[in-house]
């Protein structure tokens, strides 16, 4: 009775090891590869311009250089030469001492083009002067939402001595009351360094936004600005400038 | 017992022919792959020269752009110079006309003046022969010319002045 009973375990037994065997097998046989993809290289973003393009002229000028104009001041008793900026497409700020005693004013752009004058009016109460352009100016900057305070960068732009458009550097020093009793209220002092020549040059702050208006230097080679809060109040109210009389 | 013997050898043999099958198809494709890496490292590579010669061609081009932004800037000065000069030189023209018209104005007055003085002193020569009102009228005119040469000359040494 007992030979065909273990026969019948022993088959069983080698048909459980079989069959896990095969079970285990299949557990940890290698796949087939997947088929090649038809391309491995990734989607290319989008080319995005290189930086600094957004300040970039056609020509490869500077937005800072674009707006500086040049302003020649021919007078009854001779001939000056001054520096202004663009605030708006048709609109420049300069001081009222280059402009004054004048016969005619001529403008130039930062590439040497002639820009004709349209009107001119001088600040009484601030060495200032807004002239307003026939023509479109290459560019303009934003005016500074409060003045700038002491240790604060600033880069002024303009035409010293009347010869080539220079940017220099400095910082803001503090402020001061006007030496030359021209503004109302407290004008800046800065180590920016200027020249004659250099009166109605913008200053700039870091973002390139108008912190002041450049009109004098000081004996020991400070720069005085008006500051963009002066300049904002002049602005808001026209009856603050009276138009320039011819010499 | 032997049923189960063939059929564990049947299984085997299925085994042994599914690695084969998948030893194959992994060097087919471990070749394919290869081949794939390959062609792209030659892709990096040309795309390497061709970046190469493009930052040499931008470097070459920023150099440019550089001198040719300094040489408008200086085209711009030297018209702004010009212009200047121009302005200063006209200015001296229309100074030098004033002073030329002011010294051709007293010129002629001057002129008038010693015309009208000798003529007045030819006519004293003879007082007798002529009215005396129409004398002092003379004389009286013969004043207003020299005044007006005065005159003259004053402007002109205004315009000198300056």
């Amino acid at each position: 009775m007992s030979g065909p009973r273990t026969a019948h375990r022993t088959r069983a037994a080698l048909a459980l090891v079989v069959t896990a065997t095969l079970g285990a097998g299949c557990g940890i046989l290698p796949e087939l590869p997947p088929d090649l993809p038809d391309s491995v290289v990734p989607s290319v973003p989008p080319a995005q311009d290189p930086a600094g393009a957004d300040t970039l002229s056609p020509d490869g000028s500077d937005a800072v250089e674009r707006m500086a104009v040049r302003i020649r001041n021919v007078g009854c008793d001779g001939l000056s030469t001054g520096s202004g900026f663009a605030i708006d497409a048709r609109t420049l700020i300069t001081n009222k001492h280059v402009v004054d005693s004048s016969r005619s004013l001529q403008l130039l752009s930062y590439d040497g083009r002639d820009i004709p004058v349209d009107t001119a009016s001088t600040a009484e109460l601030a060495d200032l002067a807004v002239v307003r352009t026939s023509e479109d100016l290459p560019s303009y900057p934003d005016l500074a939402t409060s003045d700038p305070v002491r240790g604060d960068p600033v880069t002024v732009v303009g035409y010293p001595e009347g010869g080539r458009l220079t940017i220099t550097a400095g910082s803001v020093i503090g402020t001061t009351t006007d030496p030359l009793h021209e503004n109302l209220g407290e004008v800046l002092l800065t180590d920016a360094p200027v020249e004659p020549g250099s009166s109605g040059s913008a200053a700039l702050d870091d973002d390139g936004r108008v912190i002041g208006v450049v009109y004098a230097k000081t004996s020991t080679d400070k720069s005085l600005l008006v500051p963009v809060s002066t300049l904002q109040d002049m602005l808001a109210d026209e009856a603050m400038f009276v138009p320039l009389t011819e010499c | 017992m032997i049923v189960l013997l063939s059929l564990a050898l049947l299984a085997m043999l299925g085994l042994a022919a599914y690695l084969w099958v998948t030893t194959t198809r992994w060097q087919e494709s471990s070749a394919d792959w290869e081949d794939e890496a390959r062609s792209l490292g030659a892709d990096v590579a040309s795309l390497q020269s061709e970046l190469d010669g493009a930052n040499a061609e931008l470097d070459s081009a920023r150099t440019q752009l550089g001198t040719a932004q300094d040489r408008i800037a200086d085209l711009a000065n030297e018209k702004a110079q010009l212009g200047d000069e121009n302005e200063a030189s006209q200015q001296y023209l229309d100074y030098q006309s004033r002073v030329s018209d002011a010294a051709g104005t007293v010129a002629a007055a001057l002129t008038q003046c010693t015309t009208a003085q000798s003529e007045l002193i030819g006519y004293l020569d003879d007082p007798d022969a002529y009215d005396q009102e129409d004398l002092d009228r003379f004389a009286e005119q013969v004043d207003d010319l020299c005044q007006a040469a005065t005159d003259a000359n004053d402007q002109l040494q205004l315009e000198l002045a300056e």
